[in-house]
């Protein structure tokens, strides 16, 4: 695009585009902020109490 | 996002977070694993008509609940999770079984004293708001020295229900104590549904598989009653709640919802106060406190078991749960 489309002025100020370093500051934001709100360990089984795998696989 | 958005989606969202760590975890830890908790002998007579989970909640400190224990003639088996298990030795409480489960890589290991105390605390104030156990704000180098000692005095006297989701530097650290360690596999889902972690992790490790209700105090339980099928079973520290007067900054997930919600968004409404029916006191709560309280509900509500909190305190009651005082447990069941 460059190529093509040229100014006709030059910026004081160098801008530098901070996008990828904003998401990924975002990112680590919520990767931690969800580690700790999914507390110990994940649960979604509430009615088996134990299950032994031998049974099944063996 | 509300309260009940949040509750909600606990579920969801450690599942992604968890899942690669979780059977990562699994995975590295086979080489240690020679002992699983089908090794475990059944208890017998007094230890196994009663237990006691000691669970790691204010209450243990504002209670005295591990002193009421200490002094008692109690003949029961005794359970203690990872973060009370260096109370109970100040206590002069060896427990008969110590459980650990949460696979996180720089935490879980403090609680057995931690030989990369410095490193791993780095940047780290969880244990600074620990209203769980208030020794542990201090969060000294002394505080964890001593607690090295202490652990490896004493670990080759408990059974330690290691979880193959453990950190590295926790099977490390339990090794060079001197634990006896028996293994197990957390059921966190269906085994039969497609893309199960249950299953994927039970064939890395070959394990039985328990259920833990979210977090290692009801594990802890679900392990008594349905592991070792102890008759009665109390719980005392499960208060899944805050006393009133702790500021919301002090609790357990307040920097996370910070960072998720924005701090204007991190308001009462996300700490729910609830009346406990039996002392008339009440409790606030947290979404993540209030899952568990639910996931433990639903657990002992199901099984038709009963289950004996002795906690004084805290927001853990409902069908299946008789609050009663830990003296009269002591009286009835010890």
């Amino acid at each position: 695009m460059s190529d093509f489309l040229k100014g006709n002025y030059d910026l004081d100020e160098k801008i530098v585009d901070d996008a990828d370093e904003t998401n990924s500051a975002k990112d680590e934001f919520k990767k931690k902020a969800l580690n700790s709100i999914g507390g110990s360990m994940v649960f979604v089984e509430r009615e088996q109490y134990v299950w032994d795998g031998d049974t099944e696989d063996e | 996002m509300d309260f009940d958005g949040l509750v909600k989606g606990i579920a969801d969202i450690g599942y992604d977070w968890h899942k690669q760590r979780i059977v990562q975890n699994s995975s590295d830890n086979v080489p240690y694993i020679n002992k699983t908790v089908k090794a475990l002998e059944a208890p017998d007579a007094d230890k196994a008509n009663s237990a006691i989970v000691i669970s790691a909640g204010p209450s243990l400190h504002y209670n005295d609940s591990l002193s009421v224990l200490a002094s008692s003639d109690y003949k029961g088996t005794i359970i203690a999770i990872d973060g009370s298990y260096v109370k109970c030795l100040k206590a002069g409480i060896i427990p008969d079984y110590v459980i650990t489960l949460d696979p996180h890589p720089t935490r879980i290991v403090r609680w057995f004293g931690d030989p990369d105390f410095e490193k791993n605390m780095e940047g780290d104030d969880y244990f600074s708001r620990q209203d769980l156990d208030i020794d542990f704000r201090e969060n000294s180098l002394r505080q964890n020295r001593e607690n090295i000692a202490l652990v490896d005095e004493y670990a080759s006297r408990s059974k330690l229900i290691i979880a193959s989701t453990a950190p590295t530097n926790l099977v490390h650290r339990a090794k060079a104590a001197g634990f006896d360690m028996y293994w197990w596999l957390p059921l966190v889902d269906d085994p039969n549904s497609e893309g199960s972690l249950t299953r994927q992790m039970y064939k890395l490790t070959k394990l039985p598989a328990i259920n833990t209700g979210g977090n290692v105090g009801t594990a802890a339980w679900v392990f008594a009653q349905f592991w070792l099928k102890i008759k009665n079973i109390a719980v005392v520290g499960m208060d899944l709640g805050y006393r009133q007067d702790l500021p919301y900054h002090m609790t357990q997930g307040y920097p996370e919802l910070v960072q998720m919600l924005g701090e204007e968004n991190v308001t009462s409404e996300l700490f729910p106060v609830i009346e406990n029916p039996d002392s008339g006191e009440t409790y606030y709560t947290d979404p993540t406190y209030f899952w568990y309280r639910k996931n433990t509900l639903d657990l002992i509500a199901n099984s038709g078991a009963t289950l004996y909190n002795c906690t004084g305190g805290g927001i853990l009651f409902g069908d299946g749960v008789r609050q009663i005082g830990l003296q009269e447990f002591l009286s009835d069941y010890g």
